[in-house]
């Protein structure tokens, strides 16, 4: 019941609880301390009236027992007087003295009265009166005193009769008084008693003789512990009557009552001021709560709050303020969150690029539209290693299989799309630090980069042709010089042989056949160094050697070097990590990065290629002393079709080439200059490290 | 609404519990007591009955008493009873025979029924006042003074206080009923102890003559009740003196008469308080008993014996209470 009451109390609102906390402390203590102090009054009040009962008892039963006793003695004395003594003088006195007594009598040895006064009646006895009752003349023959009934004369007053024998002439006499009792039971009858307590007289048979309600007179036993009264009762003791007062505990208890009344008066008065101060003080706290609640609310349903104005200083003014900025700043962010929202969906929807949401049981929880137009419907439900990778098994190098591998698994595929055309795919997973879990932990984004490595090809393909083509005149002088020199080796063996020179023996004639051989063979090398260079080729994987790459980069540019008089140095480690990628395509950058230094320098300038060992990595650089860069250049230096070349001497795309082919390697290229002084350009390529991956195979295997 | 219909009930309860306790807090009125009496002659049972109810606890502003006195006019008392009435009291203590008779008949032809306490009443049941003395039964209740019962104890008591007297000239009023019955009561004390009795009609105009003219040595008079009685008490009295004939009476009040048995006014009205007490508790007059007098007084007049030169009976000479003076001051 009590965890009912609470449980019901912890569902009401704040109000409801400020007005019960109101009343609990407010009426509680009133009420224990009232209770408590309404017990022991109560205590008192019924030992005062029972002490005042008893008080009252005492006396009037006091009164009754010393006018008895009086009378008893005054009528034993008479009794004990002669006959000569017993004039009708001293009966008067007898009644003079006792104005209870209403006759004294002398009674004969048969009870017959000889001799009688009397207040009333004239003192003439009849003829053989009987003075006593049966019951009583039974009860004298036994007894030195005897008392007689309560009985009602004529007039229907109380009368009791007290007889005493006494001995005349060996006769057993007795001295008879009537005494009347209405002075005695009306004095208990009209007594007035405070707060409606009322006496009464029994006599010893438990009849009523006296009683303030006179209907109760005559009635017997009265006296019932059952009542609901508060009395105390006491007996006199000649007489065997019972004397008792009593009040009802509902009078008794009045005083106390009406305090009681009083109280609860001054309760309800308390509980009303205190309900009322409870209501406002509850509305007073609770009303910023109720507030702030629908506040709260109406943010939760995504409507705008108005703001909460509250004319207070204290905590809920502070908190409607700190509300009414969260609110506001929520609102911002919200319609900033639903901008960039809008903005992301323009993107990865607009983006081209496949997105989707992996768990880290490989299951695809979510993928955007570009994304599931490249896959069959039936395809989404399955492993995303199946799905994109066509593997039966999870990809050793992707974060979802190896949480601890850093980077982002990029790396490029080849996939049929639904056209079966065979498309090149750029494939990275990112893991995402705040997902929720189940609902995709990564992201995998998968872009069609057929397009972009085409163009990159093209442009690569491009700036050699334009490397070439500048380098065209040199080749061809190149090329030239030991087509002379086999010329004039030919010629001149011709016309040693139409002149039959006797001085060319077989020795000479291996000689020049041997320059010949020689200038041919330089003129293969010329040529196929041109051929190799201008060869358009895919991306392909092997050892490279370093060394020779760059002999062979130096050989193409041989003839502009001696041509403008450039002093060369090369200066290549002998213990070079071993480099895995596409030499052709480092041989490029490296003869892109030498022309672009030839050009910089005059006649007779300067110009270092290296090649060490810089940690993991192989650090190419190539300086010069040329004329360097202008500083507001450099930011611009690897941007397509930039160049600060003449018209005529560069296309724009040389270090925005060796750019993305350093990326490729998974190097970098770095670029210092001093405008006047020269210029260093530093490329990087970890060593033994695959940077891409191509799988040719992998469409081949989920073909088949 | 759950507060509003809080707050609703609260106020209720608030304001029901101030009016309960209001109404429980209603201040007692005094207990309105009318008083009628025929003459200011009876004013002594009026302060006996003030005395009577101050002893037993009703003190001032417990009860309001609200006196009419017909100043000894039979036909003033019909209106001052009328405005008694009117005045609606709680009960009305009436200090005579007549006054109780009067106001017994203007109740019952009003229909009007007000508790009724009668201070001092000879022979109520005779005259119709009550059906019974235990059992009065009516509206009516209060103290039988017994005088008419009481004629011939007098007479007994008077011949014993004076031995010598041979006649008794019984002065009565044939107009009242109760004093006629206490001269039937008188004529047969007379027969029984054989004393000689003359009646005295005080209602005859001439009975002041026929009186004188009658009187002889060793007679005396013995005056029976009536309130007409009591007016000509002093009257009598000095006619008494004036022919050398004792006179006995009711009350220690007729200063001038040589003895006097009876109750007197102040007990009667003393007495009559137990009465009214038990009425204001709640008691019906018709179950409480009328009650005879709680002591009866016997007065002789010192100064009337000297006068008059008269021997007391010396067994009897310690029995009465004597008085010494004629403003009624009583020597123990």
């Amino acid at each position: 019941m009590f965890n009912k009451i609470i449980q019901r109390l912890h569902a009401q609102p704040i109000r409801i609880k400020v007005l019960v906390f109101g009343l609990i402390m407010s009426t509680l203590p009133l009420l224990l301390i009232s209770s408590y102090y309404y017990y022991h009054v109560k205590m008192d009040l019924k030992e005062r009236i029972l002490d005042k009962q008893e008080l009252m008892l005492d006396n009037l039963s006091g009164e009754i027992e010393l006018e008895f006793n009086q009378m008893f003695q005054r009528v034993q004395m008479f009794a004990a007087l002669t006959e000569q003594d017993k004039e009708k003088g001293v009966f008067y006195e007898l009644l003079q003295q006792n104005e209870s007594i209403e006759e004294a009598v002398i009674t004969n040895e048969k009870g017959y009265v000889e001799q009688r006064v009397s207040r009333y009646r004239l003192n003439i006895p009849d003829e053989n009166e009987q003075w006593f009752s049966e019951e009583m003349w039974s009860a004298f023959q036994l007894k030195e005193r005897i008392y007689g009934k309560v009985e009602f004369n004529q007039f229907g007053q109380p009368v009791m009769k007290l007889a005493i024998p006494y001995m005349e002439n060996g006769k057993r006499k007795a001295v008879g008084a009537t005494i009347q009792l209405q002075k005695i039971i009306g004095k208990i009858s009209s007594l007035r008693q405070d707060h409606f307590s009322y006496l009464y007289l029994l006599d010893r048979n438990g009849k009523v003789i006296a009683h303030q309600d006179n209907s109760k007179l005559h009635q017997n036993k009265l006296v019932d512990d059952n009542r609901d009264v508060l009395g105390v009762r006491t007996e006199i003791k000649d007489l065997g009557w019972t004397m008792v007062m009593e009040q009802s505990k509902s009078t008794a208890y009045a005083p106390i009552n009406e305090m009681v009344r009083n109280g609860l008066m001054v309760v309800a008065i308390v509980t009303l001021i205190v309900s009322i101060i409870s209501i406002y003080a509850g509305f007073y706290f609770t009303a910023p709560i109720v507030l702030l609640d629908k506040g709260m609310k109406n943010l939760k349903a995504g409507c705008q709050a108005a703001p909460i104005k509250l004319n207070r200083d204290d905590e809920f003014g502070k908190l409607s303020q700190s509300f009414n900025e969260m609110s506001e700043k929520l609102q911002e962010k919200t319609q900033r969150l639903k901008q960039e929202k809008e903005q992301l969906n323009v993107i990865v929807n607009g983006i081209g690029a496949g997105l989707a949401l992996v768990t880290k049981d490989y299951k695809v929880t979510w993928m955007n539209p570009v994304l599931e137009n490249w896959f069959n419907n039936e395809e989404v439900e399955l492993p995303c290693y199946t799905l994109i990778g066509g593997t039966s098994q999870p990809c050793e190098n992707c974060p979802i299989t190896c949480p601890g591998l850093t980077g982002s698994a990029d790396m490029i595929m080849r996939m049929k799309n639904k056209q079966n055309v065979e498309r090149l795919f750029r494939h990275r997973v990112f893991p995402l630090n705040h997902a929720i879990e189940g609902e995709g932990e990564y992201l995998v984004m998968i872009e069609d980069i057929t397009e972009q490595k085409e163009m990159e090809e093209k442009i690569i393909q491009t700036d050699k042709l334009s490397a070439l083509g500048l380098m065209a005149s040199g080749f061809a002088h190149e090329v030239n010089n030991p087509l002379a020199t086999i010329n004039v080796y030919a010629e001149d063996l011709i016309d040693r042989l139409e002149q039959n020179d006797k001085d060319l023996d077989e020795v000479e004639m291996a000689y020049y056949l041997s320059k010949i051989k020689e200038n041919t063979e330089r003129c293969k090398r010329i040529t196929g160094n041109l051929l190799n260079f201008s060869r358009k080729s895919n991306w392909t994987l092997s050892q490279i050697n370093i060394k020779e790459t760059i002999q062979s980069s130096i050989g193409l540019v041989e003839h502009l070097l001696k041509k403008k008089g450039i002093i060369f140095l090369a200066s290549i480690e002998e213990e070079l990590p071993i480099l895995i990628g596409d030499s052709l395509k480092l041989m490029q950058v490296l003869v892109n990065l030498i022309n672009n230094a030839i050009d910089a320098v005059e006649n007779e300038g300067k110009i270092n290629i290296s090649a060490k060992k810089d940690k993991d990595s192989v650090m190419f650089s190539v300086s010069d002393n040329g004329c360097g860069i202008p500083k507001k250049a450099l930011p611009r230096l690897f941007d397509p079709f930039y160049t600060t070349k003449p018209v005529g001497k560069g296309t724009g795309l040389g270090l925005s080439v060796c750019y993305g082919i350093v990326e490729e390697f998974g190097g970098s290229i770095h670029v210092e200059s001093n405008e006047g002084s020269g210029t260093t350009v530093q490329v990087s390529i970890p060593a033994e490290k695959r940077v891409r991956e191509e799988k040719p195979y992998n469409l081949s295997e989920k073909e088949s | 609404m759950k507060t509003k219909l809080y707050l609703f009930l609260v106020t209720i309860l608030t304001v029901s519990i101030i009016f309960l306790t209001f109404i429980s807090n209603d201040n007692k009125t005094p207990v309105k007591i009318g008083v009628v009496m025929i003459g200011d002659g009876r004013h002594e049972k009026l302060t006996g009955l003030k005395k009577g109810m101050q002893e037993l606890g009703y003190h001032e502003g417990d009860v309001k008493y609200v006196v009419k006195s017909a100043h000894d006019d039979e036909e003033v008392l019909d209106t001052k009873i009328n405005e008694l009435i009117k005045g609606k009291p709680a009960l009305i203590v009436t200090l005579g025979g007549i006054e109780t008779l009067k106001i017994k008949e203007k109740m019952e032809q009003q229909h009007i029924k007000i508790p009724v306490v009668f201070a001092g009443v000879a022979a109520p049941k005779e005259i119709g006042i009550i059906k019974d003395y235990r059992l009065p039964g009516g509206l009516f209740t209060g103290i039988n003074n017994y005088h008419t019962n009481l004629s011939g104890k007098r007479l007994e008591l008077f011949h014993d206080l004076v031995p010598s007297i041979q006649r008794f000239h019984i002065l009565y009023d044939e107009n009242i009923e109760v004093s006629k019955l206490s001269l039937e009561n008188t004529k047969q004390a007379a027969e029984k102890l054989s004393l000689k009795i003359l009646p005295c009609n005080v209602s005859d105009p001439s009975f002041k003559s026929k009186l004188k003219g009658s009187l002889q040595k060793n007679d005396a008079l013995l005056i029976l009740p009536g309130f007409r009685m009591e007016s000509l008490t002093k009257e009598m009295a000095q006619f008494s003196r004036d022919n050398k004939v004792p006179a006995m009476g009711i009350y220690e009040q007729e200063a001038g008469v040589l003895a006097s048995y009876g109750a007197s006014f102040f007990d009667q009205g003393y007495q009559a308080a137990r009465f009214v007490s038990l009425i204001i508790q709640g008691n019906s007059p018709a179950e409480i008993p009328v009650e005879l007098p709680d002591r009866f007084r016997f007065i002789v007049n010192q100064d009337v014996k000297n006068e008059l030169g008269i021997e007391l009976n010396k067994n009897l000479i310690h029995i009465p209470d004597f008085i010494i003076s004629e403003e009624g001051e009583v020597s123990p």
